[in-house]
């Protein structure tokens, strides 16, 4: 079967849908590729991206359709019209054919854009249209099938001569969902502006969106710096506006070739200082792969809240010396620079194997963690612990132990070797044996540990692995040093 | 010739007392918790806003566990004074294994404190003169190889920008040549290693831990040696962190030259 044909095809008579030994009997020399619909969803998700130049909320609308939603940026081109051609004038140069209308809501632009008036230009409803009462002709005289319909209801309301939108609704409501579904209402409903529709974005849509487009495809750093700046000027006036402040922003860089490549932005606390933002895009520029040059770039802020006007022009003349605001900028040019993994501030956990007992959480995080209990910060003060713990524990090498649970007397540790002088233990941790489950646990994952002080004084944390058993040699791990 | 002796020796002195004076205002003192180990040291104590060097000795300086225990003991006493009350410690790592439950154990508390890992030198140093010069910090510790002139001066400077104090702890990779460092721009240069523990108090388990110290230089000041204890850890159960350390005997430099004498008097 034919699942979509090129316009010579069509105009030989062949369709979508047809039996290919029909096409084939139509004609012998037709030229057939497998239908991929996989690599077609990838397109459209790519195509969804790339689009994002123009909107920050675009909705892929498989198979073969896009929405954007353009509330708020089609003045950046100028108008609705111009934005449209483009739209239209960029794809047609990545040799894409697109059928691209514009209205009110979801459902109106897809029927429009499926018209065949859509083919040659782009078709603009103008505003209020498809909410007016009576229907707009633009509107009545499209098919039925233009509602996104099932082909079942197309073909049930086809039976009664019901062939254009403006058939529909013009009939009382109530019966027509009786008869044909309440589905055919709601997408008469949607067309018309009559019923909402969510339509999933593929990245949250922010009112919070700077574009700067390019005549001349650039590459340069420092022209990638200028772009960051000004766009980011931009981004911080409409903030500064609106007396609000971002904690997430987010830059895209569109390539020539499409691909756009972005750095994202996270702070600890709101702010639209455009030299601070920037600032902390300005060193990560370097990474990011021009390509054959960048035509357009946009930034994006999430997260946006309320800053009291001034409150940041005050706070870099008076910054604040004490308290968790004073690091913050520290913090997040610290994150910008080496990635949030390599910062970070420790929390300590409810878990007694050592490995498990501190959780990292990211250093921009608020102070406001568990209660503490005691100087030690939550870890109990009358277990020692070490200063280092190794990332994992290393064996001990001739080792020198009274069975079954004496300290050890001497071992050799990376060729060192160390007699022991005095020791304190053992300490017993054993698996936690609630997340596996009882039957999951053996006595030779128990670990015995010890405080060991050497001969120079050099105080180690050992531990024997499982129970003393006669038949297997026991096995010595060093896991931690204190100082 | 007399008297033209006296002269040049004037002038020098004064270039001294100069040049002395280019390292940056002191933002206060830091006792040691000893009198006798704070008398030793220009001024009566660890100078604030300046940078120290923290080095080991034999093994310690690749595992890096003595001089990082006396590091966090003085950055908990650091941390404690009524004016550094909000401010944070930075703790800058080239080799990710630093166990905040041991450094709560020694008096510096984890929600005080902000861990980084550097990639690599140039990083860590980088990252710690931020750092230093960033409002919020009380006090940095850097965990590198060592610190050249150029980097000590610009560490410096960042010190005086907020009066920041900087602990930098030098541990070279394991297995790897020792990176000599040639002269240092550091206010102080310490060794630390550990020393042999007395049993503690009624014979169970291990007392507080010793230290081997030594003032290997200290500008505008003398050097000297002294063998001290951690006082007031986890060890002892309360938590003390007004006098870090105490002092359990001093030492000359014969004792120095023979540290075998003091594990045989474990």
């Amino acid at each position: 079967m034919l699942t979509a044909v090129s316009p010579q095809a069509a105009a030989a008579g062949l369709f979508p849908g047809q039996g290919l030994t029909d096409a084939r009997a139509l004609r012998p020399d037709l030229v057939l590729a497998e239908a991929e619909p996989e690599a077609d969803a990838r397109a459209l998700e790519a195509l969804a991206d790339w689009c994002v130049r123009f909107s920050p909320a675009v909705a892929p609308d498989p198979p073969d359709g896009l929405f954007l939603d353009i509330g708020g940026v089609s003045h950046l081109w100028g108008g609705e019209a111009e934005m449209a051609a483009d739209l239209a004038a960029r794809l047609a140069r990545d040799g894409l054919t697109a059928r691209i209308a514009v209205a009110d809501t979801a459902g109106a632009a897809w029927a429009l854009a499926r018209s065949p008036a859509a083919e040659a230009n782009p078709r603009i409803l103008a505003p209020g249209k498809a909410e007016a009462q009576p229907l707009a002709p633009e509107l009545a005289g499209l098919p039925t099938t233009a509602l996104r319909l099932e082909p079942a209801a197309v073909e049930r309301l086809a039976r009664l001569g019901l062939r254009r939108i403006g058939q529909l609704a013009g009939l009382p409501r109530g019966p027509l969902a009786k008869r044909f579904g309440a589905k055919v209402l709601l997408r008469l409903d949607q067309a018309l502006g009559r019923a909402p529709e969510a339509l999933a974005f593929r990245r949250p849509p922010t009112p919070w969106f700077a574009r700067l487009d390019l005549a001349e495809p650039v590459s340069a750093p420092e022209d990638l710096a200028r772009l960051c700046r000004d766009a980011t000027l931009r981004l911080c006036a409409r903030l500064e506006a609106s007396g609000r402040g971002a904690r997430r922003f987010r830059l895209d860089f569109h390539r020539v070739d499409g691909a756009p490549v972005g750095l994202e932005l996270g702070l600890s606390r709101p702010a639209r200082d455009p030299d601070r933002i920037a600032r902390l895009f300005l060193p990560r520029l370097e990474s990011l792969d021009p390509g054959f040059g960048i035509e357009a770039v946009s930034l994006q802020a999430a997260e946006a809240e309320v800053l009291a006007p001034g409150q940041s022009d005050l706070a870099s003349l008076l910054e604040p010396i004490e308290g968790p605001e004073a690091l913050a900028p520290l913090i997040d040019r610290l994150t910008a620079r080496l990635g949030a993994r390599r910062v970070w501030r420790s929390r300590p956990l409810a878990s007694h194997v050592p490995e498990r007992s501190v959780r990292r959480a990211a250093a921009r995080e608020a102070e406001a963690g568990p209660a503490r209990d005691g100087p030690t910060g939550g870890w109990p003060a009358w277990r020692p612990r070490p200063l280092r713990l190794l990332p994992r524990p290393e064996v001990l090498e001739a080792v020198i132990a009274l069975t079954p649970d004496e300290p050890p007397r001497q071992f050799r540790w990376r060729g060192r070797v160390h007699r022991i002088r005095l020791a304190e233990g053992p300490e017993r941790i054993g698996a936690e044996w609630w997340r596996t489950g009882i039957e999951a646990v053996r006595t030779d994952q128990v670990r015995d540990y010890y405080r060991v002080e050497d001969q120079d004084g050099a105080r180690l944390w050992v531990f024997r692995s499982g129970l003393h058993d006669h038949d297997r040699p026991v096995r010595w791990w060093l896991h931690g040093l204190f100082g | 010739m007399d008297g033209d002796r006296r002269n040049r020796l004037a002038a020098l002195r004064t270039d001294i007392r100069r040049l002395e004076r280019m390292a940056g205002p002191v933002r206060g003192r830091l006792s040691l918790g000893d009198p006798r180990l704070d008398s030793a040291l220009p001024g009566g104590g660890l100078s604030l806003g300046q940078w120290h060097e923290i080095g080991g000795e034999g093994s310690e300086a690749e595992t890096g566990a003595a001089p990082a225990a006396f590091a966090a003991r003085l950055a908990a006493a650091l941390l404690a004074r009524p004016d550094q009350r909000g401010r944070s410690a930075v703790w800058i790592l080239r080799r990710d294994d630093l166990f905040p439950p041991g450094l709560a154990g020694l008096g510096l508390p984890a929600e005080r404190l902000v861990g980084v890992c550097a990639r690599d030198e140039a990083e860590a140093l980088g990252v710690a003169e931020d750092a230093l010069a960033s409002p919020g910090v009380g006090v940095v510790l850097a965990e590198v190889g060592a610190v050249d002139l150029t980097a000590g001066r610009r560490l410096q400077l960042a010190c005086e920008a907020r009066g920041g104090t900087g602990l930098v702890i030098l541990r070279r990779p394991f297995g790897g040549g020792g990176a000599t460092a040639g002269g240092t721009a550091a206010a102080t240069c310490w060794r630390v290693a550990p020393a042999a523990s007395a049993p503690n108090l009624g014979g169970l388990g291990l007392g507080p831990p010793r230290w081997r110290l030594r003032l290997a230089r200290s500008r505008g000041g003398r050097s000297g040696a002294w063998l001290v204890e951690a006082a007031g850890t986890a060890d002892e159960g309360e938590a003390d962190v007004a006098h870090p350390l105490r002092l359990v005997a001093e030492l000359g430099d014969r004792d120095l030259a023979a540290p075998a004498a003091f594990s045989a008097a474990g």
